[in-house]
């Protein structure tokens, strides 16, 4: 009996020193920017969010009936005010298709850059992150509507954030709010570059402004560009507090996120073509670096 | 001691069934009732649970396969979890003398001491690798909110997993079932 135990014992002791050790390599090697699926974890992904989709969507159906057939009193109040605003959007919209053309217009002269042909891919969020210490989103979209890893997501108010893992027919979105998200930001006002970070609730903080520069409240932060994920100019967010102290170099800036996670539903994918020079670039680089260590 | 993986197969399988109907109630269903910040993680009650009532040299094993699948609920992936599952679980194992489940009372109090225990570990690690005292305090914050609500939960979730892994023994734990 004693011999039985024993032998549990040192049968437990060793699988805990494998596990362990398996698991301490596996969290050392893993990236931060981004999550390359084995083909199980794709098939067990896309196996179990229809459960978490289907929960969604009998939500919504719900909320919808509510919405359209108990809360209809004032739509035809709305309605009317809606039809104003749809005119005057189209006015605006008139307006922008001018300049919009323009812009290509003086590009071309300037020989300012190619443009991306992006495609637009709208997708619908069903599940959060079951980790509080991630701000994550799933949508219904993935491999096979044209999502690539690492495609920016935004929305008509500005960027939710980018794919973090993918499958076949689902994507993980790490938003802005997301501490390991980082993004050069720019303030647009004044041009001044500084690293957006989330903060895991609902502010952003932008790090590494030098004290000096003369940051006012509501400036608005747009993507810079930088770093190869974002495109430049998407709108962030707008300053909500500025600390700055008397002494040191820095000055402390959070923003409040231009989208609203809150009420967050649908979300648009701005998937790009694969750009074989882009592609090169990457594993150039790549290479440089492992040729380093 | 129970030393025939065979033998944990099928309560293991409904376990898996359990954790993943509860992380689509906190991925889902808590996030349209409102609760986006603060999401409950039931794969820290399940593996409390194995620590505290499964005696088995396969246990760093069964961590290992229930963190794997919690993994595709979250982008947290399972190798943080399997290894403060397994610290804690040995914690436990030698702290199983002094651990007893007499009223649902002293179960939420062991869950809440011992959830302490995963938080302080799993922020070491964080520390390891990001070195960011703020966003340990942060963590604290919320952690403080979701632990009290699983530490409420756990008597009646911990009776439902006993059910499964026949481990229904009444009082002093660490007894060979």
């Amino acid at each position: 009996m004693r011999n039985y135990q024993q032998e549990g014992q040192r049968v437990k002791l060793i699988l805990n020193i494998i596990v362990l050790g398996v698991a301490l390599f596996s969290f050392s090697r893993r990236p931060d920017t981004y999550n390359k699926s084995s083909a199980f974890e794709v098939f067990m992904i896309d196996s179990i969010t229809p459960l978490q989709h289907g929960v969604t969507v009998v939500n919504n159906q719900l909320s919808s009936f509510f919405e359209h057939y108990v809360k209809n009193v004032s739509a035809s109040k709305e309605n009317l005010m809606l039809g104003k605003r749809v005119s005057d959007l189209e006015n605006r919209l008139f307006l922008t298709e001018e300049i919009r053309k323009e812009n290509i217009r003086l590009k071309n002269l300037l020989e300012f850059g190619v443009e991306q042909n992006t495609r637009k891919i709208l997708a619908q969020i069903v599940a959060w992150d079951s980790s509080s210490d991630y701000r994550v989103l799933r949508i219904n979209k993935g491999v096979e509507n044209g999502v690539r890893l690492q495609s920016t997501v935004v929305t008509s108010q500005g960027l939710v954030g980018y794919v973090f893992r993918l499958t076949k027919h689902y994507s993980d979105v790490l938003t802005v709010l997301d501490a390991n998200n980082k993004i050069d930001g720019v303030v647009e006002r004044i041009r001044v570059h500084g690293l957006l970070e989330g903060d895991s609730e609902a502010k952003i903080k932008m790090k590494y402004v030098t004290r000096t520069e003369p940051i006012i409240l509501n400036d608005l932060v747009m993507t810079a560009g930088l770093g190869n994920i974002y495109p430049k100019g998407i709108r962030v967010g707008r300053v909500t507090r500025i600390e700055r102290e008397s002494y040191g170099i820095t000055q402390s800036i959070e923003l409040k996120p231009e989208v609203n996670f809150r009420t967050l539903e649908e979300v648009i994918v701005l998937a790009e073509p694969v750009n074989a020079q882009k592609k090169k670039e990457w594993s150039a680089l790549d290479n440089s670096e492992e040729a380093q260590k | 001691m129970n030393h025939q993986l065979k033998n944990l197969l099928t309560p293991l399988i409904i376990t898996i069934i359990i954790l993943i109907l509860l992380e689509i109630i906190s991925t889902v269903i808590l996030p349209i009732v409102g609760l986006k910040y603060y999401i409950l993680p039931f794969n820290i009650l399940v593996i409390l649970f194995l620590g505290f009532k499964v005696r088995t040299p396969f246990l760093a094993f069964l961590i290992l396969i229930l963190q794997y699948f919690h993994s595709f609920f979250t982008i947290e992936g399972w190798e943080s979890g399997t290894i403060v599952g397994i610290f804690v679980c040995i914690l436990i194992a030698y702290l199983k003398e002094f651990i007893h489940f007499s009223s649902k009372l002293a179960t939420m109090l062991v869950t809440q001491i011992f959830q302490t225990c995963w938080f302080l570990l799993s922020s070491s690690l964080i520390y390891l690798r990001a070195s960011d005292l703020e966003y340990i305090s942060i963590k604290f914050w919320r952690f403080l909110p979701e632990s009290i609500l699983i530490s409420i939960l756990s008597p009646f979730i911990f009776s439902l997993l006993e059910k499964i892994w026949d481990t229904s023994e009444k009082g002093m734990l660490g007894g060979e079932s």
